[in-house]
């Protein structure tokens, strides 16, 4: 049964050896689901968030999956907008990827926010003047649209295209996958930019406040850059995973220097206008709201590192790997420049949503420290274990590396 | 969210927010709506079978589909983009324009890409079978399940299944009909097919001195997905051997099989 709905020409591990491996992500599946129901059950006193510090590792790690997702939508905007053909060779796997980030990512909100039976609080009566409405708005028609491109994938399966009408619907359902990828691609644009401008509308927090081109200030634009930048490289990445993994080339290597160079494109533009924003930032901003941009930094060492780590080893030497391209025809630099991509993705998401909070914004208030409780980890672990779940069960079952078969056969 | 909700009010944030929401959602239901739609019209016109076989079609490599012209040498490199409609082909017309007048008798059989031939019978009835190459490489252990006499086969859609163990391969209908009778493993596999309405087109089969090309494309394609320490076991006495998969240890008749009979 098991061998018959594998797809045809792709060699996948025995179905023992398989469920040996799903084994510790179920465990982790059942821990995290614990800790999500005790949260929900006795309220957010299971974690050490607190009014002053509301935004906790929940909040970050969503926005940092988000950003990551974004592959799926950048991919399919260069695929099937920009006719980027090679980028069919990873497709499906962007889909997936982003699929289990988004839908992830609404899981651990639900949980954040609590009392998700009400939920429909936030369509039916939304604040239209307010960034998160925007990012929940957005969130939930990009996760609508995720699940639609997901589809076609599923129904390509071996045993179910043999259903006339899953092959038939599969077929006219991708026919029409581009206007999906443009929608995905605009809403992506906004609640990537949302985001990023919740942080930079709060007047009240100088040290990620920033002046507006319209109604978006300037960390609308940064995130939306960044999550571009840092999308083809966590495809790279994860395809480069998946390989290692399962012990199969997946794609060509010009596939992954494609991705590289599209994300050393992008990384370029963001490190530069992340440059100039922060100048600015020193410059103008800061000392217009009566605060020295060094007070931040006195006495914090690590936020300077976390800086310069962001700019330069996340930023500008992935970029340069990337661009250079005897670099980028050996793989490990890739996956090297990848990796580091991902990490400024993470740094950048952690200084904006913990420094920010953790920094004092009265004069006799100190710096605060948190540490999530091991429920919120819980929490966060499960989507981790519902995601290497999800993409196990949709690697082996599915044709998510359309190469993968021509490459076996040499 | 709707002006007769509670709070709703009409002013520039509330009219473009909610105005890009509803855009945004009405998009997405017209996509999958249409999908819908058109799926439910191919069935209605019963043109799913050609849809399923573009879908198909897609999804097989390169290889697998050279143009009949490239392979007659007539042209260099060209893969056929049509589900091997070559009336749908703008080159393949041209190709005939410039042919005209050079058409020869007709042939006794022709052969479609999955690898049936068609023999048209006195009677505007045809035969159709598996070609030599691919009953060699679907090989004597496994069983067919041919259609019910009185059943529809549909042009590119299913003929009949192999079977071996759990696995199963289609064979591709090379023309669309209803199946008058068929004959078993000692008769050698094949069904009489009579034509729905009007003769037979069998314009898209190929015919004459494609075959053989072809034919040598479509060994050099099986001695792709064979391990090279068993090509030699594959011929006896200069012929190909009877059941190309039990000469070869490892090789999965599933994959082969459906490979050949262009089954993705």
């Amino acid at each position: 049964m098991d061998r018959s709905i594998i797809p045809r020409g792709l060699e996948r591990a025995p179905l023992g050896k398989f469920l040996l491996w799903l084994l510790p992500w179920v465990l982790l599946l059942g821990f995290g689901l614990y800790s999500a129901y005790l949260c929900l059950r006795y309220g957010l006193h299971q974690t050490n968030m607190d009014n002053r510090f509301a935004f906790g590792a929940w909040i970050f790690l969503d926005l940092t999956v988000i950003a990551l997702g974004a592959g799926a939508f950048f991919t399919g905007f260069l695929l099937y907008i920009l006719k980027r053909r090679e980028l069919k060779a990873v497709i499906n796997s962007a889909v997936v990827i982003g699929f289990i980030c988004y839908s992830g990512a609404v899981v651990v909100l639900m949980v954040d926010v609590g009392q998700p039976l009400r939920a429909w609080f936030t369509f039916w009566h939304p604040n239209v003047h307010s960034m998160l409405t925007e990012v929940t708005f957005c969130i939930t028609c990009y996760l609508t649209v995720l699940a639609i491109e997901y589809l076609p994938i599923l129904l390509k399966n071996r045993k179910l295209r043999q259903i006339p009408a899953f092959l038939v619907f599969e077929f006219n359902l991708h026919k029409v996958m581009y206007v999906l990828a443009g929608v995905g691609t605009f809403l992506s644009f906004f609640h990537q930019g949302s985001l990023g401008g919740l942080y930079g509308v709060l007047n009240g927090r100088p040290f990620v406040f920033r002046e507006a081109f319209g109604i978006w200030p300037t960390t609308f634009f940064l995130f939306i850059i960044s999550a571009a930048a840092a999308g083809p490289s966590f495809m790279l990445l994860t395809t480069w995973i998946a390989s290692k993994v399962s012990g199969k080339r997946l794609v060509t290597h010009y596939v992954y220097e494609s991705l590289g160079r599209i994300s050393g494109y992008i990384l370029s533009g963001y490190v530069l206008l992340k440059t100039a924003d922060t100048l600015f930032w020193i410059r103008d901003t800061a000392p217009s709201l009566g605060v020295h941009p060094a007070s931040f930094f006195a006495n914090q060492p690590g936020y300077t590192a976390l800086h310069l780590l962001e700019v330069a080893l996340f930023g500008f030497l992935p970029m340069a790997i990337f661009l250079t391209k005897r670099l980028r025809a050996r793989l490990g630099w890739l996956v090297t420049a990848a990796t580091l991509t991902c990490l400024g993705i993470v740094v950048n998401r952690y200084v904006l949503t913990i420094q920010t909070l953790a920094l004092p914004t009265l004069p006799f208030a100190e710096v605060l420290s948190y540490v999530p409780s091991w429920q919120e980890t819980g929490t966060f672990l499960m989507v981790i274990a519902y995601g290497m779940l999800v993409y196990s069960i949709s690697f082996r079952y599915s044709n998510l590396f359309p190469q993968e078969r021509e490459l076996r056969q040499g | 969210m709707f002006p007769w909700v509670y709070g709703f009010e009409w002013n520039a944030g509330t009219v473009i927010f909610l105005g890009l929401f509803f855009t945004v959602v009405i998009v997405i239901l017209t996509t999958v709506t249409v999908a819908v739609v058109r799926s439910l019209r191919a069935f209605a016109q019963r043109k799913h079978h050609a849809v399923g076989w573009e879908a198909q079609f897609e999804d097989l490599g390169r290889e697998a589909r050279p143009c009949r012209h490239q392979l007659a040498g007539e042209t260099d490199q060209r893969y056929c983009r049509h589900g091997f409609e070559c009336k749908d082909c703008d080159f393949h017309r041209k190709m005939l324009d410039v042919a005209e007048g050079e058409a020869g008798d007709a042939p006794d059989r022709y052969f479609h890409r999955g690898h049936a031939w068609v023999r048209p019978e006195t009677d505007g009835t045809v035969t159709i079978g598996i070609d030599d190459f691919g009953a060699k490489v679907v090989g004597p252990r496994a069983r067919a399940k041919l259609p019910r006499i009185g059943r529809r086969i549909h042009e590119n859609g299913t003929g009949w299944r192999f079977l071996l163990g759990d696995d199963s391969v289609r064979v591709l209908a090379p023309v669309t009909g209803e199946v008058v009778a068929h004959g078993g493993r000692d008769e050698g596999w094949y069904l009489r097919v009579k034509p729905l309405d009007g003769p037979f087109d069998l314009g898209h089969l190929l015919q004459g001195p494609e075959v053989r090309p072809w034919m040598e494309h479509e060994m050099a394609r099986l001695l792709r997905l064979i391990p090279k320490d068993c090509h030699s076991d594959l011929t006896r006495d200069g012929r190909m051997v009877d059941d190309v998969t039990a000469h070869c240890s490892g090789l999965d008749w599933d994959v082969v099989c459906a490979e050949i009979l262009l089954e993705p």
